[in-house]
């Protein structure tokens, strides 16, 4: 019983911080608003009619970005159950899906050597799990099972719906931090700035060009927060936080020892269990996973 | 001042009334949730008697000379069809439980019958089975663990009650599943 009551701790710790970040995004995003409409119109109020539009257009976008789009630049198949190892992986999600009390994802396959996996799909009912080939040579059916036990909790958390939304206000805060920009750039002359308040408008324009990074560096740690969660609801619904755990000892030693150039864009390097694009010695705050070792020894902490 | 306060009143009466559409909705929900991870925990049970008599089939032939294991095996699966109560359903699950996992001990001593994909293939089919069992009493347990979660705790106590709601019972998985069974040799 005690076991079960320090995994469902790391949930809810984890599910509390994401709150707090997710809050911090939104109010550097409403400082950015209002500082434009400050810079632009000597009124914060008027900016609202603009920036509001962009960032609800750029989330569109990016929301509406079809999974087939992701699975094809990363040059998954759908998995093929003539395969031992691909039918095993079948039934693997099957026994997932039940524990999660979600519909079944779709499972495809990338052929990799690295082991690695991710999820995507708008919503539970439209979702994808994806592995490699290396996954499935060089996992254990528990290992395997964690790292679908991972998988399963970024669709049942609905992480991909808010990194889609968190990665698009992170644009929207760089669009309009680049207006701002071009227009200091070409000395365009902002209603704004006519009128006494220098100092204001210093700070104003010093937000709205250092936003960017900090919005960069908020997502990022948005990101990380969602793979500490998953780690640990995953170990709850497998029951068995040892399987995730040796999974990623493995995955340590292949991902990032292997001199293979990982396929597909780098935007869906966060859906991956391990950013397939970094070296080890690149994580800090610029990672969009934790470093391995500490989910390691949390996962066994559990 | 009458109008302010009649306002406040109404406000405070929408108020109510959206929690409770809220909190209904949800109970009614998790309810669901509990009925229907019953209702697969017994699909999946079905698929694996089903699948016995192929298994029983395949190894007949290899495993001549093993007759009480697969004896056990038959007897279990006779006792799982004509149990009547939850409680003899359960105690002929773990039998048939038990009876399968010394077969697969069994036949490790076997390996033409190894290599036979056949048998290959069910063995993952049982194995599959017995996980998605394992997993639907868990899913289960814990939709019973949030509805009786939700029904306790205050505010939704007081809906339940309104609703008619009681807590419900998790699975008791007895610890008989769970032992080794012991092979003779």
């Amino acid at each position: 019983m005690e076991k079960k009551l320090l995994v469902e701790d790391h949930i809810k710790r984890n599910k509390r911080l994401t709150v707090i970040v997710c809050t911090l995004m939104a109010l550097l995003f409403m400082a950015v608003v209002l500082a434009f409409g400050f810079y632009f119109f000597g009124n914060i109020y008027i900016a609202l009619i603009f920036a509001v539009p962009i960032a609800l257009a750029y989330v569109t976008i990016t929301y509406s970005i079809s999974v087939q789009s992701i699975l094809s630049a990363a040059k998954a198949r759908p998995a093929n159950p003539k395969i031992r190892e691909e039918k095993l992986l079948i039934m693997r999600v099957e026994e997932m899906s039940i524990a999660a009390g979600l519909p079944m994802p779709k499972v495809y396959v990338q052929e990799s050597d690295q082991i690695n996996a991710f999820a995507t799909g708008k919503n539970p009912k439209e979702s994808v799990i994806c592995t490699t080939t290396g996954a499935l040579k060089l996992l254990n059916q528990e290992e395997l099972e964690g790292v679908i036990a991972h998988e399963m909790s970024h669709i049942k958390n609905y992480d991909i719906r808010l990194a889609t939304i968190t990665i698009g206000v992170v644009g929207a805060i760089a669009l309009i931090s680049e207006i701002v920009f071009w227009s200091l750039l070409w000395g365009g002359r902002g209603r704004g700035r006519n009128d006494g308040n220098a100092i204001i408008m210093v700070l104003a324009i010093l937000l709205i060009i250092l936003a960017p990074i900090f919005a960069r560096l908020t997502y990022l740690a948005i990101s990380r927060r969602r793979e500490y969660l998953a780690d640990s609801t995953g170990a709850y619904l497998s029951r068995n936080p040892e399987g995730l755990a040796k999974a990623l000892e493995k995955i340590k030693a292949s991902v990032y020892n292997t001199k293979e150039k990982p396929k597909g864009s780098k935007t869906v390097a966060p859906l991956y269990i391990a950013n397939p694009f970094k070296s080890m010695s690149a994580e800090s705050a610029w990672s969009t996973h934790p470093p391995i070792d500490e989910r390691i020894k949390r996962l066994r902490s559990m | 001042m009458l109008l302010i306060i009649g306002i406040v009143v109404i406000i405070i009466v929408v108020f109510f009334l959206l929690l409770y559409w809220g909190f209904y909705n949800r109970i009614i929900r998790m309810e669901n949730r509990i009925d229907n991870s019953w209702a697969q925990i017994d699909v999946q049970l079905r698929r694996r008697a089903e699948l016995i008599p192929n298994l029983m089939e395949t190894v007949k032939g290899y495993m001549k000379h093993e007759k009480e294991v697969l004896e056990n095996v038959t007897k279990a699966r006779s006792a799982l069809m004509s149990a009547k109560s939850p409680q003899e359903n359960i105690n002929a699950d773990n039998m048939l439980t038990g009876a399968l996992k010394s077969l697969f001990a069994v036949a490790e001593n076997y390996p033409d019958l190894k290599a036979n994909q056949n048998f290959l293939q069910l063995q993952d089919e049982l194995t599959n089975t017995e996980n998605k069992i394992a997993y639907s009493r868990q899913h289960f347990n814990d939709s019973v663990l949030a509805f009786n979660n939700t029904i306790e705790t205050f505010p939704g106590m007081w809906f339940a009650k309104r609703m008619g709601k009681k807590t419900r019972e998790m699975l008791q998985i007895p610890d008989a599943a769970r032992e080794v069974p012991k092979v003779k040799f």
